[in-house]
């Protein structure tokens, strides 16, 4: 039996095109130049998901050091002397201990200061 | 839990007044960038604008170390051969003292589209007058 291609060629072409829902110009509508954009799309993606990684770290970081300046301290100081305390509490929960509970976040700051005399 | 991200819309901006007498340019733009930026907020979020506004008075009292009035030098082009253009500090503190601070901040900012609006965000007088009563500006012991 002859075996026609056209089928499952439009098939894979317009899942293609389904991915590449939401592209810049032609690249959303021609299979072309959808192509190589969702090629690319998926490897950023793919990048992306382990940068998010590092990307909150440094938020968190910079938040962290915004919040212990006003008491006289640096980040660097501040997770120092929390290490040495023994305190595990990382950096997103101090980050965010920070912003919602400041008066929490105060409490750490006070056993950091009291670690560093 | 997620982290908080801060919305533009949540945050009054504040205004903050710094009296140039004998600071340090450098010193002090660090501290205006920060706060233009907001990273002086445990709540900062690098896409939203949750900055404060900054009044800087007595700009031409500004203070340099060592002989930087003298040997720091401020270049421009005007895009035409040979358009080079230079003023020292000393020079430009007689005509634009404001330019000295304004500079140094603009330096600091993050070089994309927040450079140009964070920086109309800093007002810099070279006398101890400023026109911002109305705003109620707090006083910033730098």
């Amino acid at each position: 039996m002859r075996v026609k291609r056209g089928v499952p060629s439009r098939k894979r072409r317009k899942r293609l095109l389904k991915q590449a829902k939401g592209f810049w110009g032609r690249r959303k509508n021609n299979i072309r130049r959808a192509k190589e954009t969702l090629i690319r799309a998926l490897a950023y993606a793919y990048r992306d998901r382990r940068q998010r990684k590092r990307d909150f770290r440094r938020l968190w970081i910079a938040r962290i050091n915004a919040a212990v300046r006003p008491y006289g301290l640096s980040y660097s100081k501040f997770m120092g002397s929390l290490k040495k305390a023994g305190v595990e509490l990382d950096r997103k929960a101090l980050s965010e201990m920070a912003i919602r509970e400041p008066e929490s976040f105060k409490a750490v700051v006070d056993v950091a200061k009291s670690g560093l005399n | 839990m997620k982290t908080y991200m801060a919305r533009t819309q949540d945050f009054d901006k504040k205004w903050y007044l710094i009296d140039g007498e004998g600071k340090t340019v450098g010193r002090i733009a660090t501290q205006i960038a920060n706060i233009l930026r907001g990273k002086n907020k445990p709540q900062y979020t690098p896409h939203a604008d949750i900055g404060d506004f900054v009044i800087v008075v007595n700009a031409e009292k500004l203070h340099f170390t060592g002989d930087k009035w003298n040997q720091k030098t401020y270049y421009r082009h005007t895009h035409h051969p040979g358009g080079i253009k230079s003023i020292t500090a000393d020079n430009l503190r007689e005509t634009k003292p404001e330019q000295i601070i304004e500079k140094a901040v603009w330096g600091m900012l993050p070089k994309n589209k927040w450079q140009k609006k964070l920086i109309t965000r800093l007002k810099v007088y070279a006398g101890n007058e400023h026109p911002h009563a109305p705003q109620q500006p707090e006083t910033l012991e730098v």
